[in-house]
């Protein structure tokens, strides 16, 4: 039973939006749109659930006293100062999350910067990456290294002022070999993706329920 | 305290049923009850094209000399839609001189007072004659329900100049098949076919065979090592939402592995990006531990939700992989510009790392710096390799026929291409127009 | 020590003097600034002639679809659409995939109207010109003259007003929001009753005369993520909305299937897309100096010319150093 009504559910929901897609009128709309209108609800909630989740977790690690937990206090804390500073401080006191507030600067001067230092991350790793995995080692490997190189220069400034033919030669990789290997990966995704919904659909795959299932 | 969360879409499916026929009532509501105007419906209703007729008695306004009016208006049902558009034609004004717009009145066939007209559709005197009605949210058609437009020359200073009055007599009506989707349909029953009969192949025993796949191979092996080692396993759902599919197939993997971990006593670590994810992803794990005979072992801080934040929730999963030292990394799902990031770190922590995405560029990063990386489709195969389901190995056997014959369409169409240009013909074409499907409404 | 300990040793060099070479080729040009120039790819000048040739009678969405992490990349584009259309008088819609782009939608907006930005548009409050609004002006060019016959006076560098409500609305955020597009494309109120001031949008001249996205005639989504393939499946493919993205470097070449198959008018990708269409609003007249992404470009050379020599350095360890002859190199390097 547990299992089954869930199933159900799946099966009806998911052939039912099929089909929808097939039929343009009124009746098949009304789905579409009780779905478009309930989904953000369902979602909202979801994320009431997440949160609990990190506050449970975090509150059971400073309650434990586990590893690490003072760090715990470092997700807390802004977990719940952010909205306190947004929702519920007048903005006569620098609530609100109007430009000027609490919130506002909090968000620009401490989430901006380090979520912007996470992504900058990147440059150094990727610097880091291209040097222990480009290597020349064998005739394919070679064609790829110097695609690479191609590319890179071309997409900087310096590359036109190195000759016109490394952008127009980094742009044609983009724009042909890339696109060619690209849409095949997509085709096999797609089939998969058809695939992996009809065995959902059907309970053929039942493992999202829980468990790995027989 | 168990929890079923699958009651959410549950009430969802439940809700949906009155609000359709609730939907059902109130077209038939809408339907005109006047026994006169049902009658022009019923009569003209066949055919698709009708010109409308001057309502009678209904005066036609003085115009100025000096700027000329619209003539006839005709309306005809929109196909393929929620009986919720008009087409609208109108002939525009002989004279066009200092016409600078047409503006588009309408109401339904029967009102009296002239507060009853709303102004549709505002057409500057340069574009074309012909518009389709119901798009405005604030005006919409209603299905079954027929009625008159007048149209307005409108000159410089705001002022209107009405044409006559025109009581269409077709009214708007649902489709029950969007003709544009044949060709669509045709091909997703094909698929879907082709799924479904090796799906009965494998059911019945025959023997398929899967080419083995090193990183799937590696997952018990990699279980093992964190075991050995006494460290957590650190499993990254991706960071996309559940209607992904590739999150999806990370759920049924993250199920296997998940088991495999309760059988080993082994700790696992879930971060979530995504809280209904998040929510699937506990009951999972839960429900693997239950399976392996281990629910007491169940740690329900082992599956959390972390953020949504992109980058903020690699910092939270890189932090737990310095902190932790997880010895073995599982990346499966929806990834972007933050996998290096995080496979990067993996790597600096010494742990074994098995990546799997469909995201085609992401993809060169994980292979860098994890030891196995399951390339696009191959994630979505993974649970057919783990389990040996023969309707799951059916599937994937489904999907190759499938890719054969797209692959089939493509050598066609090369062939085509190369015979356009030497015998400069227009096959290719042909074959284009065979497979374009136009979905736009 | 032999030579080979010497390959080796380059080859194993601790990963902290990489970063920190990174490190200093990104500073030192950033703060030189060498102006190297760049030339445009049809792919951003799809863009920007589509919104060039866009009026005051059309409207776009600029969905700022990214967190502050990719800010660097993405933001810039956002900026220059938004002065390009403030330019043109073409109203903007502005919204968010996900929770913290309404940040972003706020501080590109800060940004624009920043008397310290060069270039930048006087904001006017929705509240502010609230009396206009109830004689019944709603026109860009009437507002305007009755705004300045007022007193209002604009300041010395200012390119011109923008009107809350009439220029653009900054709608925000709202979960699911692929969903939320679908619904805008039947309507935009239905979605967004309220703009992010919390001002009715339904008393809007901009909403009024687009209330739905069939009533728009762009999308540009920027993001670092999965929203912008969210614009083609649900309003592009529902309604035929023109989109236009602008996504970070990493995922640029992911979309040029969209771009071949006409399914976008054209992409920006990473800081060179937003870099190109800084020049090319230069080039027309349309903003007098180029904005953060061209300055970024002196960085990104340096960067890649240095990732370069990291290879080149790499292949010379690992051949000179005999280790192609080896089955498997230990460890990940």
């Amino acid at each position: 039973m547990k299992r089954t009504v869930p199933l159900m559910i799946v099966m009806v929901g998911g052939i039912l939006m099929m089909v929808q897609y097939f039929i343009p009128h009124q009746y098949s709309q009304v789905i579409l749109d009780n779905y478009v209108e309930w989904a953000p609800i369902v979602g909202a909630f979801a994320l009431i659930l997440g949160v609990g989740s990190l506050t449970r977790l975090h509150t059971h690690k400073i309650r434990r006293k586990a590893k690490n937990w003072q760090y715990s206090w470092a997700v807390l804390i802004p977990l719940f100062g952010m909205p306190f500073f947004a929702l519920i401080v007048p903005q006569s006191l620098g609530g609100g999350s109007e430009v000027h507030g609490v919130h506002d600067f909090l968000f620009m001067h401490i989430q901006v910067p380090i979520q912007s230092t996470m992504f900058s991350l990147l440059a150094f790793y990727i610097a880091s990456a291209a040097f222990r995995a480009f290597r020349a080692k064998s005739a394919l490997a070679t064609i790829l290294l110097l695609a690479a190189v191609i590319v890179m220069l071309g997409q900087v400034p310096i590359g036109d002022v190195l000759g016109k033919w490394l952008p127009n030669t980094g742009l044609w990789i983009l724009r042909y070999p890339n696109l060619a290997a690209k849409r095949a990966i997509m085709l096999g995704v797609g089939f998969g993706m058809l695939a992996t919904n009809l065995k959902i659909i059907f309970g053929v795959e039942r493992n999202w329920l829980g468990g790995a299932g027989k | 305290m168990r929890i079923n969360w699958i009651g959410i879409p549950a009430a969802l499916i439940l809700l949906m049923i009155p609000s359709l026929s609730a939907a059902q009532d109130s077209v038939e509501n809408l339907t005109p009850t006047d026994d006169t105007v049902s009658e022009v419906v019923t009569e003209d209703a066949a055919a698709e094209e009708t010109e409308t007729q001057p309502v009678a008695g209904e005066p036609l306004l003085e115009t100025d000399p000096g700027l000329d009016i619209p003539g006839m208006i005709t309306v005809q049902d929109k196909p393929n839609n929620a009986g919720n558009q008009l087409v609208v034609t109108f002939e525009p004004a002989v004279n066009p001189e200092g016409i600078h717009c047409y503006n588009v009145y309408r109401r339904v066939i029967g009102e009296e007072s002239e507060d009853t007209w709303n102004l549709v559709k505002v057409i500057p005197a340069d574009e074309p004659s012909e518009f389709i009605d119901g798009y405005d949210p604030e005006y919409p058609i209603e299905p079954g329900i027929l009625y008159e437009y007048k149209i307005a020359s409108v000159s410089l200073e705001d002022a209107e100049y009405f044409g006559p009055v025109y009581g269409a007599t077709v009214a708007a009506e649902g489709e029950w098949f969007h003709t544009d989707k044949v060709r669509l349909l045709i091909a997703a029953s094909l698929f879907i076919l082709l799924i479904f009969y090796y799906f009965g192949r494998a059911q019945r025993g025959a023997k398929m065979y899967l080419r083995p796949i090193a990183g799937i191979e590696a997952i018990d092996e990699a279980i093992g090592r964190a075991t050995e080692m006494g460290k957590p396993i650190l499993y990254v759902p991706g960071i996309s939402t559940i209607s992904d599919v590739a999150t999806i197939a990370s759920l049924t993997i993250l199920g296997r592995v998940a088991r495999k971990i309760a059988e080993y006593q082994t700790r696992i670590i879930v971060p979530n990006y995504d809280p209904i994810v998040y929510t699937v992803a506990e009951e999972v794990v839960k429900q693997a531990y239950l399976e392996a005979g281990r629910p007491d072992s169940y740690d329900q801080d082992s599956v959390f939700f972390l953020t949504q934040s992109q980058f903020a929730y690699v910092a939270g999963v890189n932090g737990i992989m310095m902190r932790d030292r997880p010895a073995t990394n599982f990346y499966l799902g929806m990834f972007y510009a933050e996998s290096l990031i995080l496979a990067e770190t993996g790597s600096l922590s010494g742990a074994i790392q098995i990546a799997g995405t469909d995201a085609v560029t992401q993809l060169p990063f994980f292979i860098t710096t994890c030891d196995y990386t399951l390339i696009g489709e191959e994630l979505y195969a993974a649970s057919a390799y783990l389990g040996h389901e023969p309707k799951q190995i059916g599937a994937v056997k489904g999907q190759d026929a499938c890719k054969a014959i797209v692959m089939s369409l493509i050598t066609l169409a090369l062939v085509l291409g190369i015979l356009d240009l030497v015998a400069n013909t227009h096959t290719l074409d042909w074959l284009r127009n065979l497979v374009t499907v136009s979905i736009v409404e | 020590m032999s030579a080979v300990n010497i390959w080796e040793k380059m080859l194993n060099v601790d990963r902290r003097w990489i970063f920190l070479g990174i490190g200093i080729v990104s500073i030192v040009p950033f703060l030189i600034g060498f102006g190297m120039p760049i030339t445009t790819t049809i792919e951003v000048e799809g863009i920007f002639d589509y919104v060039d040739e866009l009026g005051p009678d059309d409207a776009i969405f600029i969905g700022f679809d990214f967190a502050p992490g990719t800010q660097a990349e993405n933001m810039p584009m956002a900026v220059a659409v938004m002065r390009h259309a403030f330019h043109n008088r073409i109203p903007v819609f502005m919204t968010a995939y996900v929770p913290l782009g309404k940040g972003m939608a706020v501080a590109a907006l800060d940004y624009v109207t920043n008397p310290k930005t060069d270039g930048y548009y006087e904001r006017v409050l929705f509240e502010d010109w609230a009396d206009y609004r109830e004689a019944g002006i709603t026109n860009k060019e009437e507002l305007t003259a009755a705004w300045e016959s007022d007193g209002n006076v604009l300041s010395e560098g200012a390119a011109g007003w923008v009107f809350e409500g009439r220029d653009y609305v900054l709608l925000g955020y709202l979960p699911l929001f692929h969903l939320v597009i679908l619904g805008m494309t039947g309507s935009i109120e239905t979605q967004f009753p309220v703009d992010y001031h919390n001002n009715p949008i339904g008393g809007m001249p901009i909403l009024m005369e687009h209330k739905s996205l069939r009533e728009v005639d762009l999308a540009l989504t920027t993001s670092g993520s999965a929203a912008c393939t969210a614009w083609i499946t649900y309003a592009r493919e529902k309604i035929g909305l023109p989109i236009a993205f602008g996504v970070t470097g990493v995922m640029a070449t992911d979309y040029f299937p969209y771009i071949q198959s006409g399914q976008i008018v054209g992409q920006m990708g990473g800081l060179r897309g937003a870099a190109e269409y800084e020049v090319l609003l230069k080039e027309n007249g349309i903003t007098r100096t180029t904005g953060k992404a061209f300055r970024g470009m002196d960085v990104q050379s340096a960067a890649h010319i240095f990732i370069i020599l990291l290879i080149i350095m790499g292949n010379i360890a690992f051949f000179a150093g005999g280790f192609h002859k080896k089955t498997r190199l230990k460890g990940r390097r």
